[in-house]
């Protein structure tokens, strides 16, 4: 199993928090290693998340949902 | 060209994201194809028409202009003559006056007064639609008026799949094609979210062909013609009424030029109840000639008086609420489908 996370977006606060803006996913999809699974957003800065590894995700955070980063927002099986 | 990738079937991507893999992809097929215009280098473009372009293929083939109009639209309509392939983006489309004549006079007009010796290979692309306050000069759609003048393709996606396919036509079309996205509709994280604007958008090599409408939702009640984001609004209201026993088809025109009247006259022989749907200024504009479409042709298919639902024909307020009231939005569409079905 492989846990997908918020990516770190800011060196200086490790506490910052960002927000899960699109899935691209919907929950117990197949996806590639590599595929587009979100975008997410930080201080009007926004960075995609790809899969790190192939597996069926389940996602663990709601589109919309405001983390801090490095928050595991879906685990892939 | 094609391209075979074993990928999910479930990829999704937003409309900007599709649109911009179509550009990226005919850019890596042929090296006439570039970008141009303000912002869609380092920045991707004020809409994210460009965003990861710059990186992929560097300064010499995608690039950022200076805030004239006139000289860099002027200077793709020169390229697109020479035989390359660009794409210029026009910021706003309400900024189309201060270089109407680079567009109507030349990028119109080359291919017919040459008796069709030279080619204008070229995509206008443009950000259009309101919704979000940003004022009577940022807000407009004005295809319509794209589409009065001859010369010019004027395509308007509503979907991710569309917007990659059309582009990818548009692009390899050797005619310009004026390319049309919504703001609304390309599933920007900071505008109003729509859900059907991130969808499934097929990999590789994706043509939709220029001039073929789509048939959004199957209905057998009344027919809605509509265009770009008053689709989503479409579905919207179709979902509701669908409820109440109503029976909507949603006929998603996706192209003003060429239009597909077939298709408007196929939905509503089925359904004998006309309501068009149109962002843009109502006189003179779509609506009338979608209903001109069926009028001139077979009056008699009309069981109920059409109805249209645009823009009243006043510059669109900054205000919100004042905003939302002359945009072809959910309850003034719901009233018309209603009143068309008497």
């Amino acid at each position: 199993m492989t846990d997908v996370v918020f990516p770190v977006m800011s060196q200086d606060n490790p506490e910052a928090t960002g927000v899960l803006a699109t899935w691209y996913v919907v929950d117990g999809d197949a996806v590639a290693e590599g595929q587009l699974l979100a975008d997410v957003q930080m201080d009007k800065v926004d960075a995609e998340v790809a899969a790190p590894a192939a597996g069926m995700i389940r996602l663990t955070v709601a589109e919309g949902s405001e983390v801090v980063q490095g928050t595991v927002v879906a685990t892939l099986e | 060209m094609t391209i075979t990738e074993s990928a999910p079937t479930t990829r999704r991507l937003n409309t900007s994201k599709a649109m911009v893999e179509a550009i990226a992809q005919e850019m890596e097929a042929n090296p006439e194809v570039v970008y141009l215009g303000e912002d869609v280098g380092a920045y991707g473009g004020i809409f994210s028409s460009t965003t990861g372009l710059l990186d992929q293929f560097g300064p010499d083939r995608v690039i950022d202009t200076p805030i004239s109009e006139t000289g860099f639209i002027g200077l793709a309509v020169g390229a697109a003559t020479e035989g390359m392939r660009p794409i210029a983006e026009l910021m706003f489309v309400d900024f189309m006056g201060v270089c109407l004549d680079q567009i109507y006079n030349h990028m119109a007009k080359i291919s017919f007064e040459s008796g069709g010796n030279v080619k204008v290979p070229m995509v206008l692309t443009t950000a259009v639609g309101g919704g979000y306050s940003d004022g009577a000069q940022h807000s407009q759609c004005l295809w319509g008026l794209f589409a009065h003048l001859p010369g010019m393709k004027v395509v308007v996606p509503s979907s991710p799949a569309d917007a990659k396919g059309l582009m990818t036509a548009a692009i390899r079309d050797d005619s310009p094609v004026v390319y049309m996205f919504h703001k609304g509709v390309m599933g920007l994280p900071w505008m109003a979210k729509n859900p059907r604007t991130v969808d499934v958008v097929p990999e590789g090599d994706y043509v939709v062909p220029i001039g073929k409408a789509r048939v959004a939702r199957e209905g057998s009640d009344v027919t809605v013609v509509t265009i770009s984001l008053s689709v989503h609004h479409a579905l919207d209201v179709a979902d509701k009424l669908a409820a109440d026993g109503i029976d909507v088809e949603v006929l998603d025109l996706r192209s003003l030029v060429p239009m597909d009247r077939e298709a408007i006259l196929a939905s509503v022989a089925k359904t004998g109840r006309l309501v068009v749907v149109d962002e843009d200024y109502q006189s003179f504009g779509m609506t009338g000639e979608v209903i001109a479409s069926v009028a001139e042709t077979d009056p008699g298919l009309f069981r109920t008086a059409p109805q249209r639902v645009a823009v009243p024909d006043v510059p669109i307020p900054y205000a919100h609420a004042l905003e939302y009231a002359v945009l072809p939005r959910h309850d003034r569409i719901e009233a018309a489908i209603r009143r068309a079905l008497g």
